[in-house]
């Protein structure tokens, strides 16, 4: 009798954990350096990772529901369990919000400048520059392949610079 | 965007070309297009400003009063200065084989009236100024004196088209016109002669890895001569 009531609950436990935990790493496993990505499994990466910061905590409270509930009438075994897919499904909702992108390539928060007479730089160093309105800057090819992105203004354009 | 300031950060990667968000509205945006691929502004485009890859020698003599971003201490003992030979041993996501090029050769991309090329940089640096016609139009392309920064222009002035040529006693950077008239550097603008001081206009030269251009330039053709 007992086992039969913990059934559904079981299901619903182990289908939410797959669901938090799926909207985390689909879109990580797709967004890889190195791997293909046909446009359509980018798109269903996008979709997933749109959906992950409310769907991650959706299943998330749905996983710890469950877990409480049972945790009562669970032996030693499905108590590991219960928490082993409760913690999975918690780091999921955990890493859906974070940008870890940003952790391998720090952003440049506030861009800093120097001037071209002022500036350690050998004169074979390639810059990316751009001139608008009369104001010329230069951006240390060096400098961004390690940031990536800088938001700037310039020539009281606002400009994205990017490598 | 319409009006609105938006401020990127790096969100992703596809295919070895960065995808990046806004923090205004969190659209998803590549890096090589410019476009809004997924998100509120979906659709949209980003206007490519006008720039230029060039040694920092090169820059400093044409920008004398120029600034350039300093360092974020932070990160500085990071930055490589071998990071394109480090780049080089990185696989590729995505190749084309029986295609005239290898995957990280690196080209100058540019796109005229719908029309795609791409120029091995060695092929510029080799055989500058390069006169080609692209879209229907005139196009020229030069290397730097220093063998490494690379320029493109639509070859016409006032309406005409025009040839350029290397002047061939000059050690600095110099071409001259077909009437021998005025001579230009290598901002693309006249110095001397009847038309100094008259400058062609210049293309978006995008620099990439033959691999990523070919991947978001389907029907690319590839300079050769």
């Amino acid at each position: 009798m007992f086992e039969q009531r913990q059934r559904p609950f079981r299901l619903i436990f182990w289908t939410l954990v797959l669901i938090g935990f799926a909207l985390f790493f689909v879109p990580a496993f797709i967004i890889r350096p190195f791997r293909y990505q046909s446009p359509g499994a980018l798109h269903l990466a996008l979709v997933f990772r749109q959906i992950a910061p409310i769907g991650t905590i959706v299943a998330a409270c749905g996983v710890l529901v469950v877990a409480v509930r049972s945790w009562r009438g669970a032996s030693r075994r499905q108590r590991v369990l219960l928490t082993l897919g409760s913690l999975l499904v918690i780091a999921s909702a955990t890493m859906a919000r974070l940008n870890y992108f940003e952790w391998m390539f720090h952003p440049v928060q506030q861009p800093g400048f120097e001037k071209a007479d002022d500036v350690k730089l050998d004169a074979g160093e390639m810059v990316l520059t751009v001139t608008i309105n009369g104001e010329a800057r230069a951006y240390p090819v060096r400098e961004m392949a390690y940031h990536h992105i800088v938001n700037d203004v310039v020539g009281g354009v606002p400009i994205a610079a990017t490598y | 965007m319409g009006g609105r300031v938006l401020h990127f950060y790096l969100a992703g990667i596809n295919n070895q070309n960065f995808l990046m968000r806004d923090r205004e509205t969190g659209t998803w945006w590549q890096q090589i297009s410019g476009k809004a691929i997924f998100g509120k502004l979906k659709g949209e485009s980003l206007e490519l400003a006008p720039f230029d890859e060039l040694s920092f020698g090169l820059w400093k003599k044409e920008s004398p009063g120029g600034q350039v971003l300093a360092p974020v201490a932070r990160y500085q003992k990071k930055y490589e200065s071998k990071w394109e030979d480090e780049v080089l041993k990185l696989p590729v996501p995505v190749s084309f084989p029986g295609t005239a090029l290898k995957s990280r050769d690196v080209v100058v991309g540019l796109v005229v009236d719908g029309e795609a090329r791409a120029y091995p940089v060695d092929t510029i640096v080799k055989q500058s100024p390069i006169q080609d016609r692209l879209g229907g139009k005139p196009i020229l392309l030069v290397a730097g004196t220093d063998g490494k920064s690379v320029r493109a222009f639509l070859s016409r002035i006032d309406g005409a088209d025009i040839e350029l040529f290397r002047k061939s006693d000059s050690k600095d950077f110099a071409l001259i016109d077909a009437e021998g008239s005025s001579e230009w550097n290598f901002k693309g603008c006249a110095v001397s002669g009847p038309l100094a001081g008259k400058c062609l206009s210049e293309l978006a030269a995008i620099k990439d890895y033959w691999f990523d251009w070919r991947n978001y330039h389907a029907d690319t053709s590839v300079y050769r001569h």
